[in-house]
């Protein structure tokens, strides 16, 4: 068990050092600071100042919304990219040959390789909260402990993509075909409570092509991961920084995401497993 | 000596998909590899090498017969791939990483930690020649020491059996002398090794056994010198005519033309070198050397995918 741990985590040190020193994956992660390193700077010009707010609040809320925007695109594009691209660039490098011929199993590897691009998500997401953080702090001067709930489930949201890139990244030959599996993914998960509403507006008619339309809608809904569950947005940006969360039963929102990871990975083990390299 | 590494009517065969041929890429492969041995494993590209050498290392599945490493069939299981060191075809090494921590990384991979793994190390540095670059990034190192650095992560934990797969392609002369005797080497205190190459030359010079494969039937395997079986003699002369020399290929005897007036006469083993000095003599020809000479690994290739090629034009 020991031996076992031990070669999974050498792998997903190695999975993250490498994940860390990629281009791409530092472009995004210099914008993405460069963004909310900025915000502070944009909305003290570009604010409005009438309406019933006060200008300061207004700046703040807008300093929310640019770093929150930001953090869910860069670290969405950060997530799909270097999960998508793993384990097809190892398999185009050869690396995993020189891997899995040594006495690593297939469900060990791809467990490394997914705990290391976790760890890259995980430090990419961390530094940019920190910045919100003191972007917020710098402003409002109490601790923002709802930015850290809203971190949180950001990363249950990235979590998820991540899984469901990574399975699809198992069946391919290059990162490309994943990274449009995790951009669908992320679009879609965003949209599985509109699929709900055409369910519900369809109503009982007994049309054949409304019924159709009606089950897939109910059926997609079901099975395609809700994204939307992850987002405290309206609360950070209406909200008190230090509020708690309201009405998000975090426990089963963070299990939620606990199981799409355990299916997006079975998925990958399953397409990887007799994969032939 | 004990069968290392065995198959028995191992066959791979790529399914074309709805609309594709079905690929055999290995037709019913049966081989041996004995302990301490080098086999050399040759054949064109594409003839199925690496398809084998995919199977043995559990990369990729058979789609009939079998496979024995070690005597155990279970030869995926992590005892048996513990036993086994594997150096892909150009394979690369991440570049951040310094020489010492390519192995550390891939010693982990077998479960070695703490002073048994660093000891491990220098010793592997030594045996590849590595131990004053250990501390430089991989960046920095030239194709022969990646290649060292890549036989080094093969060797990290002693194995009994090694898998090379083009170990020398695109070195230069002094790396591949330098390669070659680490492989002999390694031969000699014991390991087996398991070689596929396109340096024949390399391979003749190393390798106990070899075995020719031709689109994934093998085509030739035994021993070097019971493969190189077909020898002649060849007479270095000087002063010969086109017209002699044209007499004497139409008796079955190659001639070369060399510089300065030089030609060199192979005698086939089947005609009498007494006969041909005799021709000389009456057409005043100078003769300079006379040598016996053995049918190169390279030949026999030549011979063996030749003679394939033209079974199946037909």
């Amino acid at each position: 068990m020991g031996s076992f741990l031990r070669s999974t985590w050498t792998i997903s040190v190695f999975t993250w050092r490498e994940g860390m020193r990629k281009k791409t994956l530092i472009g995004f992660f210099i914008l993405s600071i460069l963004t909310i390193f900025g915000s502070s700077v944009l909305t003290a010009y570009v604010a409005p100042t009438s309406g019933t707010s006060t200008p300061s609040e207004i700046e703040s809320k807008m300093i929310k919304d640019i770093c929150l925007t930001t953090i869910s695109i860069f670290g969405v594009l950060i997530t799909i990219f270097i999960s998508a691209s793993v384990v097809p660039n190892e398999v185009e490098n050869k690396v995993i040959y020189t891997v899995l011929s040594k006495p690593i199993r297939r469900f060990q590897y791809l467990l490394g390789k997914f705990i290391g691009v976790q760890l890259t998500v995980i430090l990419n997401l961390v530094l940019m909260g920190i910045l919100f953080c003191i972007a917020v702090y710098s402003k409002e001067g109490i601790f923002p402990s709802l930015l850290i709930w809203a971190i949180l489930l950001t990363y249950c949201e990235f979590l998820v993509i991540s899984a469901f890139t990574f399975a699809v990244s198992c069946s391919a030959t290059s990162a490309v075909l994943p990274t449009i599996g995790g951009l669908f993914i992320y679009i879609i998960g965003n949209l599985t409570e509109y699929l709900k509403d055409v369910a519900n507006r369809v109503g009982e008619s007994t049309v054949l092509a409304d019924k159709i339309v009606r089950e897939t809608a109910y059926w997609l809904y079901m099975v395609l991961p809700n994204l939307q569950k992850f987002s405290l947005k309206n609360q950070v940006l209406y909200l008190s920084v230090n509020d708690p969360p309201k009405d998000a039963q975090i426990p089963q929102v963070i299990a939620y995401a606990l199981a799409c990871t355990v299916v997006g990975y079975i998925i990958a083990l399953w397409v990887f497993r007799r994969k032939e390299l | 000596m004990s069968a290392v590494i065995e198959t028995k009517n191992l066959t791979k065969v790529y399914e074309g998909g709805r609309r594709g041929q079905d690929v055999h890429a290995l037709k019913n492969l049966t081989l041996t590899v004995s302990t301490g041995e080098i086999f050399g494993y040759l054949g064109p590209n594409g003839s199925g090498k690496t398809t084998t050498i995919k199977m043995l290392l559990s990369l990729m599945f058979p789609t009939s017969g079998s496979i024995a490493i070690l005597g155990r069939k279970d030869y995926g299981a992590s005892d048996v791939k513990r036993k086994i060191g594997y150096l892909p075809e150009g394979a690369y090494y991440p570049e951040f990483l310094k020489g010492e921590e390519v192995l550390r990384y891939y010693g982990q991979l077998y479960g070695l930690h703490g002073s048994t793994l660093e000891k491990r190390i220098s010793e592997v540095l030594d045996i590849v020649g590595m131990s004053r670059a250990r501390k430089r990034l991989v960046r920095g190192y030239s194709k022969g020491m990646r290649q060292r650095i890549g036989l080094g992560q093969a060797l990290i934990s002693d194995p009994q059996i090694l898998v090379l797969d083009e170990p020398t392609t695109g070195l230069d002369p002094i790396a591949r002398k330098e390669i070659r005797d680490i492989l002999i080497r390694l031969r000699d205190e014991g390991k087996t090794l398991l070689i596929s190459s396109h340096e024949l030359l390399e391979v003749e010079l190393i390798s106990n056994r070899v075995g020719i494969l031709y689109e994934g039937d093998l085509k030739a395997m035994g021993s070097i010198t019971e493969l190189l079986t077909d020898r002649d003699v060849t007479l270095e002369v000087r002063g010969a005519s086109p017209e002699a020399l044209q007499r004497l290929t139409a008796k079955g005897i190659q001639s070369e033309s060399q510089p300065q007036g030089v030609s060199l006469l192979r005698v086939p083993n089947t005609m009498s070198v007494y006969e041909v000095l005799e021709y000389c003599k009456n057409e005043k020809i100078t003769l300079v050397s006379v040598a016996p000479r053995r049918e190169t690994l390279e030949e026999l290739f030549v011979r063996v995918v030749g003679a394939a090629q033209n079974e199946k034009k037909g």
